[in-house]
């Protein structure tokens, strides 16, 4: 059935140029994808262009991209988490919001400001279209690729992001039973791509406390992580 | 291997949380191809992926799908 078809098999389907795979895949995960684009981006028309994007990058990337095993939708979620915050960093500061505004998302201008400020000089190559063809991507986000390893050395494996999917409901209430000041500091982190130092300027707390809160609310979810999905692995 | 101080940076690495400058001896890790920090990179963007996954779902409008199909047809 082509309902339950992994979404591996989806990827190498559309490397064969099989738009019912695209489709199915898009069916399947768009939601996920387009709900991480509202969170990071200001506004609707923002989170839409991107979501296309990274589904049209991941369609023409297709015939060459070898993930070695690593998970498909591990890679669609970080890369639209990564290409999410590329664009808001390439985002004009002022630029009217046209769309409806992100539930739950703070009055942000500050970190907006911060955020431009520290992303540097922007380049060229990173910044989003409008219409037409998809971006060149440049992972600004992701160290790992910044520093020239492939995502396929880390990307977790199909099961390991399957048992995370059955598990979501609860890994959910993991997350909210962080204190605030740990989930607000890991929520910048997340959805606004910050650092360490921006996060303890946004927040107005020291940055000795903000850096201890984040490591304090990654080791909880991380620990919690392994414990629902018993994967702990006595090598690591 | 002696990375285990480490330990709690490579979530918020993956992030991009922490400043280049606290994460020299990391990154000089990867390039080594150290084996524990390969395993723990990988692990960490289970927790990554997690995390992203906080945002709550959201289906897209129909338009963006119809658009999307139409741009991938011009290639």
């Amino acid at each position: 059935m082509n309902e339950t078809s992994p979404p591996e098999d989806l990827l190498a389907r559309m490397a064969e140029r099989d738009e019912t795979a695209l489709t199915e895949l898009y069916d399947r995960y768009a939601p996920r994808v387009y709900g991480l684009m509202t969170q990071i981006l200001p506004s609707r028309d923002a989170a839409e262009e991107a979501l296309q994007d990274v589904f049209l990058r991941l369609w023409s990337e297709s015939p060459n991209l070898s993930l070695k095993g690593g998970s498909t939708v591990a890679w669609l979620v970080l890369t639209a988490r990564t290409a999410a915050l590329d664009r808001l960093r390439a985002a004009p500061r002022n630029a009217p919001d046209t769309g409806k505004p992100r539930a739950g998302r703070r009055a942000d201008d500050s970190v907006r400001k911060a955020k431009a400020s520290a992303a540097g000089p922007r380049d060229p190559a990173s910044r989003p279209t409008r219409s037409g063809d998809v971006k060149p991507f440049k992972a600004e986000g992701t160290p790992a690729n910044a520093m020239g390893l492939a995502p396929s050395s880390w990307l977790p494996d199909p099961e390991e992001i399957a048992l995370i999917d059955d598990r979501l409901a609860l890994l959910h209430k993991v997350i909210n039973q962080l204190p605030k000041p740990q989930r607000q500091a890991l929520e910048l982190a997340v959805f606004r791509g910050l650092k360490e130092p921006e996060i303890a300027a946004e927040m107005g707390e020291p940055l000795g406390k903000v850096r201890s809160s984040l490591r304090a609310a990654v080791t909880f979810v991380k620990h919690r992580r392994r414990a629902v999905c018993g994967t702990w692995a006595a090598n690591i | 291997m002696g990375c285990q101080h480490l330990e709690e940076l490579y979530e918020l690495w993956l992030l991009g949380a922490i400043p280049p400058e606290n994460s020299l001896e990391l990154r000089e890790h990867l390039a080594r191809d150290c084996p524990h920090c390969r395993a723990r990179l990988r692990d960490a963007a289970q927790t990554v992926y997690l995390l992203g996954l906080a945002a709550k779902p959201a289906p897209p409008p129909a338009r963006v799908k119809a658009e999307l199909l139409r741009r991938i047809s011009r290639k």
